[in-house]
């Protein structure tokens, strides 16, 4: 689903954000990305939404050679890819349904697709009864919600996440993983780079560990942490920020777990269940 | 079909969101075309003139008093034939009489010499030029021609009116140009605005895979519509300010013609309300080709 072949980013001023990473993920995995500020994880989101291309190396995104693609079709890949950001990127002057509809409506998509699928996609995350409220009026989670509604409505077949939960507090990106991990149980590849070590150690996804650009490990049922995030640093290479992510914003380890375990064991039908009940209770 | 009805609706939402700018940009083409569309309608006004004063531009060939009605004959024929001529009259002794007792109703000292031997006003041709400009090879031709006693033109009127005439055109021109170059950097400008004003839903747009053109259409089309009121209220105003001019100045001396051909106006006005779609068209294809949030 997405393919990369020793990929080297190189920004304008000579700044190394990936160097000759090689990665191969395929359809209906789950890959967190995961390493400190600076490691290159937002820039090879970027590449796999070819918002950036690569200095060096070729890139297969959904089966499209992304790398030598001609930027009058970037917008026909683009409607494969589904994407959240840690910021949410929702329009304040649209409605939450207004706000996920715009996702089909800029593709062309029709009006009673729209306002079938809409609904759909509001009532797996659990926002119904939220539809005709303005997005300055939802908590962060309901935003962040509001905004894989968004990314999800078109079915993509890739959601790229970045730092998705890095806004939210511990229990509320809870909710944001389960409905990430009920996206991914449709079949949908999910790549998602996180800070937050309690989800990744409670997910047992793969994981791919960035360090200055270059990929360190990369495991099938992996945790955040391991004996290779002790590499020494270099005392010629240049200094890189550091890790910060237990300092802030990190999720409670024991709670994600609960939670997780529970959402991981569930089949689909049931979760679809527990989110509804979940959603109703907020709707009450 | 939708996607068209899609981008209209959205460019009057940008007019409506952003009204003091899309106000100023409608407004910066409504003066640039009005004072673009005023220079165009004086211009026509001084073409008109001068060309109804250069219908009336005459060479006068007075004729020796020995020349026979027949070598008169032939004279006007020659002359006819030359291709800087449009036509040639005869004006007798008799009928230079009369003309010379009128022009000279106020000059008594000459009217006398004329009076005391009326035979010393000579016959003429008088020849109308094709091209007032040509007047001066004309007078060369027929002072070369035996027959003629003198020949006569007010030539340096003559000059004057032509350049008058060609510079005005000129200036006008030069005008036109540059406001509708302003009028184009306004709307460019107004367009940069708007784009910078939607700049997150542009972004969203493009992260979801909306085509080029449907991200784009909908600022070209607020160009052309801004273009096209600023040109329809120049228009207007041009219009009903020639009117109130036709009915304000009626004692102008009568060699002055501000009446203009409505032919031309239509014309004219048609052509104003197209620059000004055009000039919204390329103003926003401007801002749109430089826009960093549009790169893909």
């Amino acid at each position: 689903m997405l393919r990369l072949e020793n990929v080297t980013k190189i920004y304008d001023g000579g700044v190394v954000a990936v160097k000759d990473v090689a990665l191969d993920i395929n359809k209906g995995e789950f890959v967190f990305l995961v390493g400190p500020s600076g490691s290159g994880k937002s820039t090879l989101i970027r590449l796999m939404m070819r918002e950036e291309l690569p200095t060096n190396g070729e890139i297969w995104i959904a089966g499209k050679h992304a790398s030598a693609l001609s930027p009058w079709k970037v917008p026909q890949l683009r409607r494969s890819i589904g994407t959240v950001f840690q910021d949410f990127k929702l329009l304040p002057n649209k409605t939450v349904f207004e706000n996920v509809a715009f996702a089909m409506e800029v593709t062309g998509k029709s009006r009673s697709s729209i306002h079938t699928q809409v609904p759909q996609v509001l009532k797996l995350v659990g926002l119904s009864a939220m539809a005709d409220r303005y997005p300055r009026s939802l908590s962060g989670g309901e935003q962040q919600r509001v905004s894989v509604a968004r990314a999800f409505v078109n079915r993509p077949l890739i959601l790229l996440a970045d730092e998705p939960t890095g806004n939210l507090d511990p229990a509320t990106s809870v909710g944001i993983m389960r409905i990430l991990d009920r996206i991914n149980r449709t079949g949908t590849t999910v790549v998602m780079a996180t800070h937050d070590h309690a989800i990744v150690d409670a997910m047992r996804r793969r994981v791919v560990q960035l360090d200055r650009g270059r990929v360190l490990r990369d495991e099938s049922r992996g945790v955040y942490d391991s004996s290779y995030t002790e590499t020494p640093a270099q005392p010629d290479e240049e200094a890189v920020a550091p890790d910060v992510t237990d300092d802030d914003g990190t999720t409670n380890p024991a709670t994600a777990e609960a939670v997780l375990d529970d959402v991981a064991e569930v089949p689909a039908a049931e979760l679809i269940e527990k989110l509804e009940a979940a959603a109703e209770l907020e709707e009450a | 079909m939708t996607s068209l009805f899609y981008s209209l609706r959205e460019a009057f939402t940008n007019i409506s969101r952003n009204g003091l700018v899309v106000l100023g940009a409608v407004l910066a083409v409504f003066v640039s075309l009005t004072l673009t569309f005023g220079t165009l309608v004086i211009g026509e006004v001084v073409r008109v003139n001068t060309l109804q004063w250069s219908e009336d531009v005459r060479v006068s060939a007075y004729l020796r008093d020995d020349v026979s009605p027949s070598g008169i004959a032939d004279l006007q024929a020659e002359m006819e034939s030359w291709e800087e001529v449009d036509e040639v009259f005869f004006m007798s002794k008799a009928d230079s009489l009369d003309e010379a007792r009128i022009l000279l109703a106020n000059r008594p000292a000459a009217l006398r010499v004329i009076e005391d031997d009326p035979s010393i006003v000579p016959a003429s041709l008088r020849i109308k030029p094709l091209d007032a400009a040509d007047y001066q090879t004309i007078v060369t031709r027929a002072e070369a021609t035996p027959g003629t006693l003198r020949v006569e033109s007010a030539g340096e009127v003559i000059d004057g009116m032509i350049s008058l005439r060609d510079g005005l055109q000129l200036m006008s021109l030069f005008l036109a140009v540059a406001l509708g170059a302003a009028a184009v950097a306004l709307i460019a400008n107004t367009i940069h605005m708007a784009i910078y004003s939607r700049r997150e839903e542009i972004e969203i747009m493009n992260l979801v895979g909306a085509s080029n053109w449907f991200v784009r259409t909908p600022f070209l089309l607020e160009g052309a519509i801004e273009g096209f009121i600023g040109a329809a209220l120049a228009v207007a105003v041009v219009v009903a300010g020639l009117r109130v001019a036709g009915n304000q100045l009626t004692d102008l001396p009568e060699w002055i013609n501000i009446q203009i051909q409505s032919d031309y106006l239509l014309q004219a006005g048609a052509l104003v309300l197209l620059f000004g779609v055009v000039a919204g068209l390329v103003g926003s294809g401007l801002s749109l080709a430089v826009h960093k949030y549009l790169k893909t």
